[in-house]
């Protein structure tokens, strides 16, 4: 009897300890939505004084390239909630595959971005080549940072070694969930608002 | 790692360096911070020397120091100093002692909690914290020396082209990794008051402390990040070459130096919040501690705290008045910034209202917060001429600035933190501080720092702009010398005081009398515990049945033979009794009283 008392016990201590979180990881999210706040208003700064843009003769973005990445991180985000869900049902090993997909798909994200960002500086337009590559590099690399830490997060939940289902991983999946959205968002805003504009 | 030099672990075991207990951890901040604040308080004795006696070689550590220029202070050296000054004393001195040093230490034993929310990422912080304060040292060993452009680091100034060498760009790291820290520390804090608080303790039974934490934490998760951005962008501009902040031509676009000051002053107001709001909290318990009264006013200062953070964003502007600014735009700032003096006039009437007719105990504690509230009241109201577009237009970047701001964050918040340091230095380190070396400390302290902070706002009203290597440049500003000299005399007199301080608390740390549980004879959880409190803090989870202040009820007197009540205690204890047979409520109270354990009577309280 005793011993389902515990059980409840922690039961009930793991779900408080899920709301803990989530609460701390929105806090969070919402400093970071501030950080990208900020760069986007300085953006609509540097373009409500251009007499242009994009700026005259500048070259243009490879937005195929760029709306192909897209895809990948969005593709990320989905598996990731797919990982969840199957988290959730219990079924542990299908959801550390899961993650390791998503892992794949955002190091695929971070792997093109890299070479986008290469074929612009070697074809002139690098992030010192004027406001328009300004903008550019600024918000896409510091969202990459993000992108990275969150592949870091999500090496964790893969390589950790839990009990399939157990309520740690739960959670931490929930959570990496949650800031996998976060980055899409970023990203979509980025991508509709700076990129194809 | 360089880091770990930089932080004096305040454990006895090197693993306390590690250490996940708040306790642990809040000590380390107030090691780190305190170490800041003297480096910081000796660079503004170096400033007072150049400003009394310009150009002349500074006895005792000129040599050491400015060897190359013979012992006198170049304009170089001069303008590193003073940016170097604002920056350690309000990132790397008062954000580590007030907000990391106080608040890690207070909230968890204030709500009646075991630890914080995310322990892991307290110990990530204090360590991030260390990292930002390594690289800021390192700044001042790299070609071109220390940064230059103010502790504001306005664009262009700072950019590559003003301000050229790896110190500026160090030093944009180190201010990005100090709000990382923040950022961190205010996760934890707002997460552990919303979801640890122990049963009873509703929000309006928070001690008035973990209000101002709230606050401040709020406003730090959402505009340190603003200023992240800020340093984000500049450090793209000094590193990659982009041109955020350098003005372009009409033609091909460019950016814009005003842009910088936005994003910094949108932090930077708030900023302003954040350091006070923690202080305001502190005296705002401690008034009523010592005044043996509840606090007055209570809902109304929690609303006032709650506004003054809503309204805190919105008046940024008033530092740009002189920027060009929309005059539509800046009458808005301009109101909105006399708006938000109504609900601090709201807290500060709170105070005086506590303090009337209140049965005064002047221990030093108390000394510090009846200090803050006069030097907080005459800094407040100089912001008012500085709100004001037409009066600012003339005193903008003048000395009245400086001797404003410095009164709401060099005298105010630093007599917060002595206050804070000495009321709760029995419970983080169980011994108790002198008291005649506090006075002493308290009274030097007060008189020199009114008038090194008033003689600033006389020489800025008088015209002279800040960060002038030489007044004596201008024929006008020449007749101020001897003012001038007299606010150096003053602050040397005031770095001495200091001195007092920093013996007391080493004194007191080796020596001083063992506190009891109890010293204050207060209610708040805290000292419900013993001094200095175990790993866990709490035995048993509390339960709270009182208010913060339940102070000078005749009744809980007449029943327990003291004037105060603890926020455990019976809820029976404070209300009148009942007519229905209860029970003998006294003898509830009995077992209940020895939670606190300390003498029944306390002393002086008819």
């Amino acid at each position: 009897m005793s011993g389902e008392a515990t059980a409840l016990g922690r039961e009930a201590a793991a779900r408080r300890g899920r709301a803990t979180a989530t609460v701390g990881m929105a806090i969070f999210l919402g400093a970071a939505a501030m950080l990208f706040a900020a760069l986007f208003f300085a953006y609509a700064v540097m373009r409500a004084q251009a007499p242009a843009w994009p700026p005259a003769g500048q070259a243009p973005l490879p937005r195929g390239a760029l709306g192909a990445n897209t895809l990948l991180l969005a593709a990320a985000s989905l598996v990731l909630r797919a990982a969840l869900a199957a988290a959730r049902r219990g079924d542990g090993a299908r959801a550390r595959t899961r993650a390791g997909a998503a892992l794949g798909l955002g190091a695929a994200f971070l792997a093109a971005q890299i070479v986008v960002w290469r074929a612009l500086a070697l074809g002139g337009a690098g992030p010192a080549s004027g406001i328009y590559g300004s903008v550019f590099f600024a918000i896409s690399g510091l969202h990459a940072l993000h992108v990275f830490g969150g592949l870091l997060a999500l090496a964790v939940i893969v390589v950790a070694r839990g009990a399939p289902g157990v309520a740690r991983t739960d959670r931490r999946l929930a959570l990496a969930a949650l800031y996998w959205d976060f980055v899409l968002a970023v990203w979509l805003l980025f991508f509709f608002g700076v990129c194809l504009r | 790692m360089e880091t770990a030099s930089d932080n004096p672990a305040s454990g006895p075991s090197p693993a306390a360096l590690f250490s996940r207990d708040h306790k642990i951890i809040a000590k380390q901040f107030l090691a780190l911070g305190l170490a800041f604040l003297a480096v910081g308080g000796f660079m503004a004795m170096l400033i007072r020397w150049q400003m009394a006696h310009p150009a002349a070689p500074v006895p005792l550590v000129g040599r050491a120091l400015f060897g190359a220029s013979g012992g006198i202070i170049s304009p170089a050296a001069y303008t590193s100093l003073f940016t170097m000054h604002g920056t350690i004393m309000i990132f790397f001195a008062v954000t580590p002692i007030l907000i990391g040093a106080f608040g890690n230490f207070c909230i968890p034993l204030m709500i009646g909690a075991r630890d914080m929310a995310f322990p892991t990422l307290n110990m990530l912080s204090v360590w991030t914290m260390a990292a930002a304060t390594g690289t800021l040292t390192a700044s001042f060993f790299v070609p071109l020396g220390a940064p230059q452009a103010g502790w504001t680091a306005y664009a262009t100034l700072s950019t590559a082209v003003g301000t050229p060498g790896l110190g500026q760009t160090l030093w944009v790291v180190a201010i990005y990794l100090n709000g990382a820290s923040s950022v961190m520390g205010a996760i934890n804090y707002i997460t552990t008051i919303i979801r640890e608080r122990a049963p009873g303790m509703t929000w309006l039974r928070l001690p008035l402390t973990v209000w101002g934490f709230l606050m401040t934490s709020i406003l730090n998760a959402l505009f340190v990040p603003v200023l992240a951005a800020g340093m984000v962008l500049l450090f793209f501009d000094r590193v990659f070459g982009t041109q955020f902040f350098i003005a372009g031509s009409t033609i091909k676009g460019g950016g814009d130096p005003i842009l910088y000051q936005h994003l910094f002053w949108l932090f930077g107001h708030p900023e302003v919040y954040i350091l006070i709001l923690p202080a305001w909290g502190i005296v705002s318990d401690l008034l009523a501690f010592f005044a043996r009264k509840p606090a007055y006013g209570y809902r109304v200062t929690v609303g006032a705290f709650v506004a003054v953070t809503a309204l805190s964003s919105l008046v940024y502007g008033h530092h740009m008045f002189t920027t060009g600014m929309s005059p539509l735009l800046g009458e808005s700032f301009m109101v909105l910034t006399m708006i938000i003096s109504v609900p601090a006039v709201l807290l500060f009437l709170n105070w005086l209202g506590t303090l009337w007719r209140g049965s005064i105990h002047l221990d030093t504690p108390m000394l510090y917060c009846l200090g803050l509230v006069f030097t907080f009241g005459v800094g407040g109201l100089t912001g008012l001429f500085l709100a004001d577009i037409v009066a600012d237009m003339y005193l903008h970047d003048t000395y009245f600035v400086v001797g404003h701001f410095h009164l709401i964050m060099a005298a105010a918040v630093l007599l917060a933190i002595f206050a804070g340091l000495t009321f709760w230095f029995p419970k983080m380190f169980g011994r108790m501080m002198s008291e005649p070396l506090g006075k002493l400390h308290f009274w030097l302290t007060i008189v020199s720092l009114n008038v090194v902070f008033g003689g600033q706002l006389v020489i800025g009203y008088a015209g002279m702009q800040r960060r002038l290597y030489d007044p004596s440049v201008y024929e006008f500003l020449r007749p101020l010398l001897p003012l001038n000299q007299l606010i150096s005399r003053a602050a040397f007199v005031l770095g001495a005081a200091q001195l007092i301080f920093v013996g007391n608390f080493f004194w007191s740390l080796a020596c001083g009398r063992r506190a009891p549980e109890n010293p204050w004879q207060v209610g708040t959880l805290e000292w419900s515990i013993p001094s200095p409190p175990p790993h866990h803090n709490f035995e048993e989870i509390p339960v709270v049945n009182h208010g913060p202040h339940e102070l000078g009820n005749p009744l809980v007197l007449a029943r327990l033979g003291r004037d105060w009540l603890g926020q455990t205690e019976a809820a029976e204890l404070a209300w009148p009794a009942r007519t229905a047979p209860e029970g003998p409520v006294a003898g509830d109270g009995a077992e209940t009283a020895d939670i606190a354990g300390a003498p029944a009577a306390p002393e002086g309280t008819t």
